[in-house]
């Protein structure tokens, strides 16, 4: 397709750009120049990673989906190859550029290859997201070339797979973490899992046309949601009864809400409840990060009390803008150059 | 050999001199004490007691930063010392986050930053931090001990993590930790644990002892003996 200014010169660009340029400065001046976040000694994982969990998590969950569709040769979704792989890609993309404002030394990042360590779950993270990547662009050159044949499906299983694995060490990288009773254990590897699909599902119901893929994306919805109601429920009756001890509890009973509605009421308005299901996914991934990190460890209660308290600043919920900006502008871009589309994500 | 250290809770006096002895060794900016202190207080009034622990890095032989640190900058050393490699840190704050002590700390602006301020606090009357900075010398700070550079950066970057090494350019050297040697009471013992003769592995064998979050099996490797009884000292 033939790309011309006047394509950039639409409502739709100028919000992005507007999210790209305000969010960036505050990325820019975070990595390179000082420090704006409201974090602390003791509060080191604040909203900028909860965004890069959200965002990592709902690509992950377009990957699985369209893996799984392609493995069990479904049509409707093996027709949507091409943008369903762009907004993987897209919303990947600004996980990592989310991230990139998190990590201290972006310049250090080559010790990851260099020096790996397999016992560390950030490693894997880190290792499995850089796979998924590779995968997802190969399969759009792939499909961009035209080209079908054997690779195909073993592409899509190595997707799969890689996505599942992905989407459980997000859980593991808190799930891991000993001296935290909030983060310990296996659930939140169940969390971060379904938390994908649900994301996934929504957001490709919240990006592509309200046809067959739309009433397909809105089942998977509706069942995650409803799956996510049910690991919600089972956190909270833990947290009140054998998990009680050593914790503060990251289930609060207005993370179901959003689910519920979803599960419940999505025929209504698939798009409005997309748009929850979302909103409940970010929730709930702030809810159990920050929460784990406010009980003071060791000396720390000293500095910053037994128990914080943290409300996200302005400039991280600009790193917020800044990764949603990055993956809307690369997905409208990649539908706007790569499919015959432009208007898909108005 | 394996390094560990004793910390003998009836001796501690709680007078902070283990934090500040680290802090001026090891050049660590304001708002971090690789050396520090847990307070409990427990009890109703008048039955209170107060309780002092003098913390830091326990050194565990099972140590959670090590293993979720995903470059190894965060590593094990011959010596059995959990050390900080800051040039392979790439600020993910996974070590933090994992250590159930709250030991290891990030440096979020480049350190001592207040000294490169080129304005007096009172016009004519004080120097500017800069310049007491260039008559004094001093990498960073005027406190800057030139020592530390034998096996840790001086200067920290902004982006990095840091924590205690058990003042490992001292160890080479023969010389005791700062905070050991600061002690006024010597409640501070530092030893070699795979040393049956030590007089650390003495201490515990006579007085028992304990490390903090045992049963995390973090296998710490700062023990704490004696609880603090007044009675002892009557
Ligand atoms: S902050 Fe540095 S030392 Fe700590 S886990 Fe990350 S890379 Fe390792």
């Amino acid at each position: 397709m033939h790309i011309q200014a006047r394509d950039f010169m639409t409502p739709a660009w100028a919000v992005i750009g507007l999210g790209l340029v305000l969010g960036g400065s505050v990325g820019i001046y975070e990595m390179f120049f000082g420090h704006l976040f409201a974090t602390n000694s003791a509060l080191v994982w604040t909203l900028p990673l909860v965004v890069y969990v959200f965002l990592a998590l709902a690509s992950t969950g377009v990957s699985l989906i369209l893996a799984f569709g392609l493995i069990t040769k479904n049509p409707v979704l093996e027709a949507e190859t091409r943008p369903l792989l762009i907004i993987a890609i897209g919303l990947l993309m600004g996980a990592f550029t989310a991230l990139a404002t998190e990590l201290g030394s972006l310049l250090n990042m080559i010790w990851i290859i260099l020096s790996p360590n397999p016992s560390s779950p950030i490693w894997w993270m880190g290792t499995l997201y850089s796979i998924e990547l590779a995968l997802l662009a190969i399969k759009l050159v792939m499909n961009l070339q035209g080209r079908h044949g054997v690779l195909d499906r073993p592409l899509a299983i190595a997707t799969l797979v890689v996505a599942i694995a992905a989407a459980f060490t997000i859980g593991a990288v808190f799930g891991m973490v000993v001296g935290r009773p909030d983060y310990y254990g296996t659930f939140l590897s169940l969390v971060t899992l379904t938390a994908a699909v649900v994301s996934g599902a929504a957001a490709i119901t919240l990006l592509r046309d309200q046809d067959a893929l739309g009433m397909l994306t809105a089942k998977v919805l509706r069942a995650g949601a409803a799956f996510l109601v049910l690991v919600v429920a089972i956190r909270l009756v833990l947290e009140a009864g054998p998990l009680a001890e050593g914790t503060l509890g990251w289930a609060r009973l207005w993370m179901l809400i959003p689910f519920v509605a979803v599960a419940l009421f999505i025929d209504w308005s698939p798009r409005v409840f997309a748009g929850v299901a979302l909103l409940g996914a970010l929730g709930l991934h702030y809810g159990f990060i920050i929460t784990g990190q406010l009980v003071s460890l060791g000396p720390a209660a000293n500095w910053f009390g037994a128990v914080q308290t943290y409300q996200p600043n302005l400039p991280e919920f600009l790193i917020l803008v800044l990764g949603i900006a990055v993956a809307a502008a690369l997905i409208k871009l990649g539908q706007q150059v790569l499919t015959s589309e432009p208007e898909a994500a108005e | 050999m394996k390094y560990g250290m004793v910390i003998d809770q009836q001796l501690c006096v709680g007078c902070g001199g283990c934090t500040l002895a680290c802090k001026a060794e090891n050049n660590t900016p304001g708002d971090i004490n690789w050396c520090d202190k847990i307070t409990r207080t427990t009890g109703k009034f008048p039955d209170v007691q107060f309780e002092y622990v003098s913390t830091m890095c326990n050194h565990c032989d099972n140590a959670p930063c090590v293993k979720a640190c995903p470059t190894q900058a965060m590593h094990k050393d011959e010596n059995g010392l959990t050390v900080h490699d800051p040039k392979k840190c790439i600020g993910c704050k996974a070590c933090i986050i994992n250590c159930p002590y709250g030991v290891i700390h990030f440096n979020w602006e480049k350190p001592h930053e207040a000294w490169r301020d080129s304005e007096a606090l009172v016009d004519g009357g004080t120097s500017a931090p800069l310049d007491l900075l260039a008559m004094v010398g001093g990498e960073g700070s005027p406190h800057a001990n030139p020592e530390r550079a034998a096996t840790y950066p001086v200067m920290r970057s902004a982006g990095t993590v840091e924590k205690c090494n058990f003042c490992d350019h001292r160890l080479k050297v023969g010389l005791e930790p700062a905070c050991v040697e600061a002690c006024p009471s010597r409640a501070r013992i530092v030893g070699d644990f795979d040393d049956p003769e030590s007089e650390v592995n003495r201490l515990i064998a006579t007085h028992g002892g304990k490390g903090l979050r045992e049963e995390l099996g973090t296998k710490p490797r700062v023990i704490y003996i004696r609880n603090y009884s007044p009675e002892r000292h009557a």
